[in-house]
């Protein structure tokens, strides 16, 4: 993992937003890097601050929002030195892109599609309005966009959401970026549209070579297309690592949670696993470890004093006082522990009912 | 698309239909119809004559189409000779017969005060008036229009040949205008003179115009150009020679033999000052346009600063517009900028050629209409800045600037096109108020002043005009959003509130 | 990924502090947000603000005068007492008697007596006409949003009677009633209601939509209580800014029909009566003219400072 280049480098960055009076702190204390070439997948609940992370890489945050302290070191400078607009319109779109969740709202609906691409080459790139028609008409097709001359000029509202979506990729890579933030971009979308999105996203990055960012709450998307997953809570990482390290050996008790909710791998006979409770409030200052309250693993420490990173590889950490030595042993449930294999055995079912078919 | 069109058009007829003819039905059973004597001149000259005034009274009240009314001299006018001499003496047996017969028919019969005759009279109901209007209003000019008692012999053609000018026109003979198809220098420099559009007849201020002829021509003082005419004179003259009507020989004077070959001697004179309609759209227009100019920057510049004191400022500006009485702002206006620049007041002072009489009137009415298009842009302005696209326009890298100008401005035309009728409503609504108050003579003005004067057919003409031009700048406002929104354009929408 | 390292935690101090603890199920549903109660919030919203309760005090100040000092005064509108004596005839204002704080007029009137009572007239006018147009286009408005096949034939309605320049309708019709106080107020309530009426339908269709609506339906709550509880605090704060829209028009128009002579008659005093009465002395004897103006305006911007206030206040989403 270390002879990849770290594309961008994340440290111990606070995040707080003003609410009419109140503070409210988004982001606490997170570090992240990220590698040239990976999938991180960023997987949590609604509210773990997922994506306002990934927004401070582009400088947009929300106007009462702003950075109290942390670097983000890409290309060599600190992102969060930038203070106006014009230094961030050299990174948004041209270093680093991100596609949105909702391609129904993301494309002004009055202004022609090839416009809105050709808008961000001209700008980025300086290319001539035909070349840049041009470039648009092959990024088109690239995201598999049918009759993409003749498309064109028409509007968002005669293409599909899943088109649409497709549009939004292909503007995102329009200038080749070197990091393509994917804030849910399936969510809003047809389970059917999902895969075939998911995919593209896949097949341009080994073409384009970039560093993907997923942000997801659907572990199914993780599993798919990461290399590397990194769990959130209450504005905290909690647990990161390889793919396979995260799914078959989970260190922490959320992320035992969060596996045990996969409905899909539910097992037969058995009630459906969910994790009691609601995340704190992130106005109030945090003691302890902030999934205490609802963590049945939780020990007294838990409530006193946040747990730090423990090691349990070279590419896996876990922030949970239960690694720490002191800990009673404790063993994962039983739809943790026997994951790898329902997993196997749902895929081998698949493959079947596919060869059959 | 065309379809919902026409069934748009259709329905605004529809309801300028409904809503005119509704008014109409109240007015003329509703007001008292002895009112509308009040301002007539001639009525009060009849002074202390009981029976003059009675009669005026109902042969006026016959002539609005409200009742039939029958005078002895007409019930008699069957007989002739000594018969009729009888006939007409008071309380004659041959009258008291006649009288019966149109009690009978449901007439109520008097007699006059003084001279004893009878006359009888039955109300007409309210729809005959109504149908009359309508029945009137658009009417073919044709060859067999005139009747001259006096010129038996009246060809009755329709010609193609040259005007006065020289030009190419269509002419007729036997009709009311000379010239039915004319060509000249003035927009639309194709004129016709065939279809006539009649909105009635004023009465009691302007007696007897015609009321398109009130609020359609021209105001002021007579322009007298050189002019030749057919005859080969030359003169001095204000007649504007292509809206010549005929004129009954009976009354052609030597000065229209001189002018004249044939009986087409009534024409209009060109004025000074422009018509009551041109002056009220100039004016209204100008103060709609001044509006817009000058509240969408506010607006805008009030969004981007939102919090700010530019927009506190702005702010209370608007309170204080949507809340004070638009009379009382007219007065305060015009009381300060009068002072501060020297302005006249009165739009009378210095007349319709002198620029400063239009900068006050014009400036209140822009100013009345500021408030509700710098709330509505800053709203928008707000609404948009936070809206997806243009976040994910930001996240695309463009310039707040460039984001600005090529997309939220392109969106924000149609919602531009949107509130332009009810502008132009407002405007109207505006102009009634800023043209009593500063005297300003245009179609504004007249509503007022026909109300006190109990101008019944005015008040039921100004009512169509102004329905008219609201419900068309709505469709208007449809059809332009229409033209505009490129989702509308394709996609066939059906039913929904209008 | 750098990593936090073991923060100062002495080893063997803690040792105790790891064991398991029993989850307690309440703690894991703790909602941190406080309680909320819909009138208080809306009672603490509008008071926060400074502006908007100095205007209160001053709306509240210029209601009771015109309430009780036309009850006190003696004035006759039409009775003119000292038309006779020149004496009492355009004395300026002063304040050697209550009666003079305003001036009398040409025919000797108080204007102390006569701003109040016109004041009265023309506020009374005004929240009548603001008053049935409410309630109508509020029921009307309601049965139109709620039920699909009403709304049909309300939009024909409608779109026939929408477009039409309302101030003029106003003018033919209170042509057609004749002048007078009760004629104003219906002339002014039957061409405001149609719009009250289309624009809470439009609201209602709004929410009777929302999920939470429908959910409420499906848990079975009965249609008074969604009414009680879903719907009516949001049309509270839209009904509220029609109000305070519509008491400032229907002032304006009054004094506008009024100083034309087509509003309240002669019988009636009214703050539109005494402007038109006084544009004469406009450059003569200005106060008389000015002061039924200005109080016009005083009226109609405080009442409306006050309820956009009152408006803002029972939107819940300022509500936090």
């Amino acid at each position: 993992m270390s002879e990849k280049e770290k594309i961008l480098s994340a440290s111990d960055i606070v995040v707080q937003f003003q609410l009419r009076n109140k503070m409210l702190t988004a982001i606490r204390h997170v570090s992240l890097d990220l590698y040239e070439g990976e999938t991180l997948a960023i997987v949590g609940e609604s509210g773990s601050g997922k994506s306002v992370l990934t927004k401070t890489f582009t400088g947009m945050l929300d106007s009462n929002g702003h950075i109290e302290s942390g670097t983000c070191m890409f290309e060599g400078k600190n992102l969060y030195d930038i203070k106006t607009d014009a230094g961030w319109e050299k990174i948004r779109g041209k270093k680093i892109a991100t596609v949105f969740q909702d391609p129904m709202t993301s494309l002004n609906p009055i202004i022609p599609i090839g416009r809105q691409i050709t808008e961000v080459i001209e700008k980025h790139q300086g290319k001539s309005k035909e070349e840049a028609k041009a470039m648009a008409i092959q990024l088109m097709e690239e995201v598999g966009i049918y009759n993409a001359a003749g498309r064109f000029d028409e509007y968002p509202f005669q293409y599909s959401g899943g088109m649409r979506q497709r549009i939004v990729i292909a503007i995102a890579l329009a200038c080749h970026p070197k990091i393509l933030i994917c804030d849910e971009p399936t969510t809003a979308l047809d389970v059917t549209i999902q895969a075939q999105i998911i995919r593209l996203i896949k097949d341009l990055q080994s073409q384009y070579g970039y560093t993907t960012i997923y942000i997801t709450h659907d572990l199914g998307v993780v599993a798919n297309v990461a290399d590397r997953v990194a769990v959130m809570y209450a504005g905290q990482i909690i647990e990161y690592g390889l793919v396979d390290e995260v799914f078959y050996d989970p260190k922490h008790p959320y992320t035992w949670g969060l596996l045990s909710s996969l409905p899909q791998l539910g097992i037969k006979g058995s009630e459906l696993y969910a994790i009691t409770g609601t995340p704190p409030s992130l106005f109030d200052v945090i003691k302890g470890d902030a999934f205490a309250p609802r963590n049945p693993y939780a020990m007294e420490i838990d409530f006193e004093e946040e747990p730090p990173f423990f090691k349990v590889s070279d590419t896996h950490y876990a922030k949970t006082w239960l690694l720490d030595p002191r800990a009673p042993k404790v063993t994962p449930p039983q739809q943790v522990t026997t994951l790898h294999e329902r997993m196997q055995e749902a895929l081998i079912k698949q493959e079947k009912q596919e060869g059959l078919i | 698309m065309r379809k919902y069109i026409w069934g748009r058009i259709l329905r605004s007829i529809i309801s300028i239909f409904l809503v005119t003819t509704i008014a109409m039905i109240m007015i003329y059973t509703q007001i008292p119809r002895e009112k509308i004597f009040k301002n007539d001149s001639t009525y009060t000259k009849l002074g202390g004559d009981a029976d003059a005034k009675t009669e005026y009274k109902y042969t006026k009240w016959e002539k609005l189409g409200y009742l039939d009314f029958v005078e002895q001299k007409d019930m008699c006018a069957v007989y002739t000779g000594s018969e009729y001499n009888a006939c007409m003496e008071v309380d004659s047996d041959a009258v008291k017969t006649i009288v019966q017969d149109y009690v009978n028919k449901g007439y109520t019969s008097a007699v006059y005060t003084k001279n004893g005759l009878a006359y009888v009279y039955k109300d007409k109901p309210v729809l005959n008036i109504v149908w009359n209007f309508y029945h009137n209003m658009f009417q073919l000019d044709n060859p067999g229009r005139v009747t001259d008692p006096d010129n038996p012999n009246l060809e009755r053609k329709v010609y193609a040949g040259k005007d006065y000018a020289g030009n190419f026109a269509i002419m007729c003979s036997g009709c009311d205008h000379k010239y039915l198809l004319y060509f000249d220098g003035s927009f639309p420099w194709i004129h016709q003179n065939f279809i006539m559009f009649s909105l009635g007849t004023s009465y009691p201020t302007y007696d007897g115009q015609l009321i398109t002829d009130v609020i359609g021509t021209g105001q002021g003082t007579d322009v007298m150009t050189q002019k030749t005419f057919e005859t080969g004179q030359t003169s001095k003259s204000a007649l504007l020679l292509h809206s010549c009507t005929y004129k009954q020989t009976s009354t052609l004077d030597r000065l229209d033999k001189n002018k004249f070959n044939d009986n087409y001697a009534y024409c209009s004179s060109q004025k000074s000052d422009p018509s009551m309609i041109s002056q009220s759209m100039l004016f209204g227009t100008l103060a709609l346009l001044i509006a817009y100019v000058l509240s969408i920057p506010a607006g805008m510049s009030m969004a981007s600063h939102k919090g700010q004191l530019r927009d506190k400022i702005g702010t209370v500006y608007i309170n204080f517009m949507i809340a004070v009485p638009s009379l009382a702002f007219i007065f305060l206006a015009r009381v300060l900028f009068s002072s501060l620049f020297a302005l006249p007041d009165k739009f009378s002072i210095l007349g319709a050629h002198d620029v400063r009489s239009y900068v006050l009137p014009i400036i209140t009415l822009a100013l009345l209409d500021t408030s509700s298009i710098m709330l509505w842009t800053r709203r928008y302005m707000i609404d948009q800045s936070s809206a997806d696209y243009v976040k994910f326009a930001r996240a695309k890298g463009l310039s707040q600037r460039e984001i600005f100008t090529h997309h939220i401005m392109r969106n924000a035309i149609i919602p531009i096109a949107q509130s332009l009728p009810s502008n132009i409503i407002l405007t109207i609504c505006g102009a009634v108020i800023t043209e009593t108050v500063f005297a300003i003579p245009g179609t504004g003005k007249l509503l007022p002043d026909a109300i006190k004067a109990y101008n019944n057919q005015m008040i039921v003409a100004l009512t169509l005009i102004f329905t008219a031009l609201s419900i068309f700048s709505v469709l208007l406002g449809d059809l332009l959003i229409t033209w505009l929104d490129p989702r509308i354009q394709l996609v066939d929408k059906e039913g929904g509130a209008v | 990924m750098s990593t936090l390292e073991n923060k100062a935690v002495n080893p063997a101090a803690d040792s105790s502090k790891f064991v398991f603890v029993k989850m307690d199920k309440d703690r894991t549903e703790h909602i941190a947000a406080p309680k909320y109660s819909y009138w208080k919030s809306v009672f603490r919203q509008f008071f926060s603000s400074k502006v908007t309760i100095a205007t209160l005090i001053v709306v509240a100040a210029i209601i009771l005068l015109s309430i009780f000092q036309p009850m006190f005064s003696g004035y006759d509108p039409v009775a003119h007492k000292n038309i006779n004596d020149a004496a009492t005839h355009f004395i300026t204002p002063n304040f050697s008697n209550i009666k003079y704080w305003f001036g009398t007029d040409s025919l000797g009137d108080s204007m102390w007596d006569k701003i109040w009572l016109g004041s009265r007239n023309s506020m009374a006018i005004a929240f009548i006409a603001t008053g049935i147009t409410t309630v109508l286009g509020v029921i009307v408005g309601a049965f139109w949003g709620y039920s699909k096949s009403f709304d049909k034939i309300m939009l024909e309605v409608y779109n026939v009677f929408a477009n039409v320049p309302f101030t003029l309708v106003v003018f033919v019709l209170m042509y057609i009633l004749g002048s007078g106080f009760w004629q104003l107020i219906f002339a002014m309530s039957v061409t405001s209601w149609l719009n009250t009426a289309y624009f809470i339908r439009v609201q209602v269709m709004i929410i009777r939509d929302r999920e939470y609506n429908l959910a409420s339906r499906c848990l079975g709550t009965s249609t008074w209580n969604i009414i009680k509880n879903n719907i009516l605090p949001y049309l509270v704060s839209v009904i509220v800014t029609s109000v305070s829209r519509d008491v400032p028009s229907f002032i304006s128009l009054e004094v506008f029909l009024s100083w034309l002579g087509i509003g309240v008659g002669e019988q009636v005093e009214s703050l539109g009566r005494i402007i038109s009465f006084n544009t004469t002395y406009m450059s003569g004897t200005p106060y008389l003219f000015w002061i039924p103006v200005a109080m016009s305006a005083v009226i109609t911007v405080t009442l409306y400072v006050v309820g956009q206030g009152l408006a803002d206040a029972s939107d819940p989403r300022t509500h936090m």
